[in-house]
């Protein structure tokens, strides 16, 4: 079975949010690209346990090669970090500036994984934390129509079936649900996984040395209805939060706590 | 793009009553159709909920449309992004709304896929720009900053919007009185690929519904200090939430998580402790009538949201507002 896994490399949503509370969070010139060369690049946490969900199906006996493959500028680094853990294949589809839409990125990521050979399994990120659209993966299952079952938190191959066929325990709002899906199928993953593994010293070396298959978008031959953006960031902005705190008064814990319970009866928010 | 028809697209299973958010959608829906002289549609899958006309109406529909089918009866992606695939090629709807769920995260970006529309998730806003073509304004990392999309190279587009990103507001120029209309779709040749073995129980009330929630964060310090919100929540009358990191760390279930990817929220009171208000976090409880933080650091982000403020010890204050709550 040969598994593909689709990475993105993202700004780290930590730095983001705290330069956000500073009230130092820049955009650049265009309007809309945060443009802080302080926060760091990184691949994005939902990818990292995709990445390991592949890694335990394989753990758990699942034959075949894992690649892992990223659309954008320069996806060097998490594609070797990505070596590094023991993915067999890594591609990188160059796509600069314009950066593309979400149509076009999922457009060449399906055109990669058809003409590299299929998949019988792609797994995404649930969301990337950047956009948090959460929507390449749905639309990589249409262009290649393939059911899509998303928020995994555990991913097996389901035993005595006949075709390959995946048994997936979901994340939903009521709780887990077990579902079974066959191959091929794009899957996506959530944190609920759990913490995705750390490459050992030695892998890391020699991941460094590993080169990323470089595709550009014309050696995919999309048609240019494929490579139309439909959906164009025209500006970013950093919205206003209220922030009128009243601090209750108290020097002991049991003052505070009694000024608040009056506060919240007196305000009828609780009886 | 020419917008003649704005839909606005729901199904409820047979719940009864409108599903959270239609009344959002509605309003939306109804800003936009008013905007660019389209009419505005109410597409319902399966069975017609007991109030819908009615509130269709109120909204400012201009036709109710409705699919019935045997393979709508239980959620099905398959069948419900066909049967939406269906209805765009019969009505050419310039823009389908959807309220965002867990259900409407996989069909809206599948129906875009399949029907070549462009689609904005987590949208707070669709207006028309300065060109005249329509912008959806979305949230992104979290909620820390916000994106402005134009909606240009597609012929029609989705947009989901987020829980919580408006308030309801009835049509201006008084009630419609919506026609109704049954579409047909043919679905025979649908077969669900997704197997359900073992189905999500809910038990108990839901976070989503709740009145009153208190949450605990890693501010607790360990697993056997979450029982203090436990028994906060109690005392108070609610439910207990968490943040994501203690879910993470296997201290309470992820149907506890509040926040961007878990639980999205709207209670009378939040209560958040040792919860230091990222924006995915807050993305999840932000719509809250009043907000309660206690948290050691003065400074925390938490504070920003917050309406009323505890400084100190969460360990400490907890069991001294469990007493007070119970007196
Ligand atoms: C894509 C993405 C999605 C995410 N989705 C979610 C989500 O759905 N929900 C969610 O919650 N998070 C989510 N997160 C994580 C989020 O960014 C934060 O990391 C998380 O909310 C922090 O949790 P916390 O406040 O409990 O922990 P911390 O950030 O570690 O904060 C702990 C707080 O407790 C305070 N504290 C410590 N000790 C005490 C004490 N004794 N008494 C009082 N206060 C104390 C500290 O001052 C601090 O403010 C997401 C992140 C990403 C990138
Ligand atoms: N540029 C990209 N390159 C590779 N994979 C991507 C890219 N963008 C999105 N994805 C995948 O799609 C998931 C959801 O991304 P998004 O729809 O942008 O929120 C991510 O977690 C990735 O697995």
């Amino acid at each position: 079975m040969r598994i593909v896994v689709c990475v993105k490399e993202v700004l780290d949503p930590d730095a983001v949010n705290n330069y956000a509370l500073a009230g130092r969070l820049e955009i650049g010139e265009d309007g809309k690209s945060l443009t802080q060369t302080t926060i760091p690049r990184l691949m994005n946490g939902f990818d990292e346990q995709a990445l390991e969900a592949a890694l335990r199906l394989r753990d758990a006996g699942a034959e075949g090669r894992i690649g892992a493959v990223s659309v954008g500028p320069d996806a060097a680094t998490i594609l070797k970090h990505a070596a590094a853990l023991g993915v067999d294949e890594i591609a990188s589809v160059l796509m600069g500036e314009p950066s593309p839409d979400y149509h076009v990125v999922a457009s060449l990521l399906a055109a990669y994984i058809r003409s590299s050979g299929d998949a019988d399994l792609i797994l995404c990120g649930r969301q990337a934390s950047d956009d948090d659209q959460g929507v390449v993966p749905a639309l990589i299952c249409e262009a290649l129509g393939m059911p899509l079952v998303t928020n995994a938190r555990a991913i097996e191959l389901a035993p005595a079936a006949d075709e390959p066929t995946l048994r997936i325990t979901r994340v939903t709002p009521d709780g887990d649900e077990v579902v079974e899906v066959p191959c091929p199928a794009v899957v996506t993953v959530s944190n609920e996984l759990g913490e995705p593994r750390y490459p050992t010293a030695a892998r890391k070396l020699a991941a460094r040395r590993m080169k990323p298959e470089i595709i550009t978008p014309e050696a995919l031959a999309l048609s240019p209805e494929a490579l139309q953006p439909r959906v164009v960031a025209q500006r970013q902005f950093v919205p206003t939060v209220s922030g009128d705190c009243e601090f209750l008064p108290g020097e002991t814990p049991a003052e505070l706590a009694d000024a608040l319970i009056a506060r919240l009866r007196q305000e009828s928010v609780i009886s | 793009m020419e917008t003649k028809t704005v839909a606005v697209c729901m199904w409820s299973l047979g719940q009864g009553g409108l599903p959270v958010g239609t009344e959002e959608a509605l309003t939306l829906g109804r800003k936009v159709a008013s905007a660019t002289g389209a009419r505005l549609h109410l597409l319902v899958l399966g069975s017609l909920p007991d109030d819908c006309v009615e509130t269709a109406g109120r909204f400012g529909v201009d036709d109710v449309d409705q699919i019935e089918d045997a393979a709508l009866e239980a959620f099905s992606p398959d069948a419900y992004v066909e049967a939406l695939a269906g209805y765009c090629q019969q009505e050419s709807p310039a823009l389908m709304i959807f309220s965002q769920a867990a259900d409407t995260r996989v069909v809206a970006p599948r129906l875009a896929g399949r029907v070549g529309a462009g689609v904005v998730m987590n949208a707070v806003d669709v207006a028309l720009g300065e060109g005249g073509g329509l912008q959806a304004t979305a949230s992104a990392y979290g909620g820390d900053t916000q994106m402005v999309y134009e909606l240009s190279g597609a012929a029609s587009y989705v947009v989901a919007l987020s829980a919580n990103a408006l308030l309801p507001e009835p049509a201006e120029g008084g009630a419609t009185q919506p026609g109704c209309r049954s579409i047909q779709v043919d679905l025979t040749g649908t077969n669900e690929r997704i197997r359900v073995i073992e189905q999500a129980r809910t038990e108990g009330p839901r976070l989503e519904d709740a009145d009153i929630i208190v949450s605990g964060g890693r501010g607790l310090g360990g697993p056997e200090n979450y029982k203090l919100i436990e028994q906060l929540a109690e005392a108070l009358g609610g439910l207990a939430g968490a943040s994501r990191p203690i879910v993470d760390e296997g201290w309470v279930d992820s149907s506890q998580q509040v926040g961007l990817t878990g639980k999205i929220t709207r209670p009378a009171l939040y209560l958040a402790a040792g919860i230091s208000g990222a924006s995915q976090h807050m993305a999840g409880c932000s719509a809250a009538k009043t907000i309660v933080a206690i948290n050691k650091d003065p400074d925390a982000a938490i504070f920003r949201y917050a309406s009323y403020g505890l400084v100190g010890d969460c360990l400490e204050i907890l069991p001294e507002l469990i007493r007070a709550a119970r007196q």
